[in-house]
């Protein structure tokens, strides 16, 4: 569910922009041994495929899937995150959520892909990798559905306060609004979960019996490589 | 369902006043009326903000019902947000406001401005991977449409789309975009090598100028109505 602009504090989505743009530099920080002209056209393709996933809206509860948990698990979480960052960016030119959000947005969108590819690769080889995906899926997004609730908490202001400009009114009745609305984002979101879960590890099955390598994330194979070394 | 061929070809092909408009002018117009949906806390003067955005956008020569259908996206959100503070219908009314108006501004700027313009000026500002990668992404997102579209077609000539089986049908689904997935890393992979070939040495984009121009009247004008007119009728 993206934020439209004008509905959270000013304070709130600063805070977003000043946090994405750490996390950016972060994620920079962590590919700065990479070559990344390599992964401009795999970051472009799967940017592309998560803005194609999006389109696809499923009615009647006008959800979309979002591909966040497989582009985590085929980039990583660090191109993971600045996937998301410019698919923000470009739904955003699009009218699909706000300007002023793109911060806040992205953290959600991006902490998907982290937190996905992190499930992802911490339930091992257990299960098969459609439940592996499935399961890193739901849980990811609940996690994530959570955050969205936190951030509406943090940023829950009296109507009276919005309308009249009464500060004394500010504080009353948040628990009861805020549980309001964590009751229909879960309970409108977890159907969206559910479909969304069934499509990535329906792709991510596919990709693994069609072209395995792809699962194979560099981050791994750089372990491997670093390993294979110390042996040596 | 985003319509970005349709988008980019109102962009490129359109010779409105906005058109003409420099892509500054244009950014400064949409910062103007998304802060003044931030600031206000009347739904009057932004309601009224918005219908002059739609009179702008219909007298630029834009497709102001389309714009004004797709600006409509993120009022679901709004909505639920405003009725979980419990204001009644007024606040959910003001919430929605707040987030169409913006809205309808960011797309008469994209349908007024072809995305390489926008993206040499989002070019100084970012670092070179995320401007490339903005540029790689939009140039895939219209190959990836073009190719789910003959997937669609494939698909319900083979019979793959049953209504009232949503397991089919999802099964059907992923493995398109897994496809999709697919030939779209391959495609990458190919355009890097061909890219290199051709001296790619990690910068794509050219940076855009920042300058006014005496078009620029008509969206400096219309951002400055809308934020004053927020700004008087408090």
């Amino acid at each position: 569910m993206h934020i439209p602009d004008g509905v959270l504090p000013v304070w709130l989505w600063i805070l977003g922009f000043v946090i994405m743009a750490f996390a950016v530099v972060f994620c920079l920080f962590r590919l700065k041994s990479v070559d990344l002209r390599k992964y401009v056209p795999l970051l472009g393709a799967v940017s592309a495929a998560m803005l194609v996933a999006m389109s696809l809206e499923i009615l009647p509860i006008a959800y979309h899937i979002n591909l966040s948990v497989v582009a985590g698990i085929l980039l990583g979480p660090a191109l993971g995150f600045l996937a998301a960052f410019i698919t923000n960016l470009i739904l955003a030119l699009m009218g699909h959520g706000g300007i002023t959000v793109i911060g806040l947005n992205t953290l959600l969108l991006g902490s998907e892909a982290v937190l996905g590819h992190t499930l992802f690769y911490l339930f091992k080889k257990r299960p098969p990798v459609f439940w592996r995906a499935a399961g890193a899926t739901v849980l990811t997004l609940f996690i994530t559905s959570l955050a969205l609730i936190g951030i509406v908490a943090v940023s829950h202001i009296n109507a009276e306060f919005l309308l009249h400009g009464d500060e004394h009114g500010s504080v009353q009745g948040g628990d009861v609004t805020v549980s309001r609305f964590a009751v229909m984002v879960l309970s409108l979101g977890i159907v969206g979960w559910i479909i969304e879960a069934f499509i990535t590890g329906a792709v991510v099955r596919f990709i693994s019996q069609v072209k395995p390598d792809l699962l194979v994330h560099m981050l791994h194979k750089e372990k491997v490589g670093r390993s294979k070394g110390n042996v040596k | 369902m985003i319509d970005v061929a349709r988008i980019d070809h109102w962009a490129a092909s359109g010779f409105g006043p906005l058109h003409r408009a420099s892509i500054v002018s244009k950014i400064i117009f949409l910062l103007l009326v998304v802060s003044a949906a931030v600031i206000t806390r009347n739904p009057y003067p932004l309601m009224i903000g918005y219908g002059v955005l739609l009179v702008v956008a219909a007298a630029a020569g834009l497709p102001w019902v389309r714009v004004a259908v797709l600006s409509w996206y993120g009022a679901l959100f709004a909505l639920l947000y405003g009725i979980s503070l419990g204001g009644g219908i007024w606040i959910a009314v003001l919430f929605i406001v707040k987030a169409i108006t913006p809205s309808l501004a960011m797309l008469m700027l994209i349908v007024s401005t072809p995305y390489p313009r926008i993206f040499s000026l989002l070019s100084v500002f970012l670092p070179e991977i995320l401007a490339a990668g903005l540029f790689m992404t939009y140039r895939t997102l219209f190959i990836l449409l073009d190719m789910m579209d003959n997937f669609a077609a494939a698909i319900r000539l083979r019979g793959g789309f049953s209504p009232g089986s949503l397991y089919k049908n999802s099964t059907n689904i992923s493995r398109g975009i897994g496809m999709l997935l697919v030939r779209a890393v391959e495609r990458a992979s190919r355009l890097y090598a061909v890219m290199v070939v051709r001296g790619y040495n990690g910068s794509m984009a050219e940076k855009g100028e920042i300058r006014l121009q005496s078009h620029d009247w008509l969206p400096l004008g219309t951002g400055a109505f809308v934020l004053l007119l927020v700004l008087v009728w408090k």
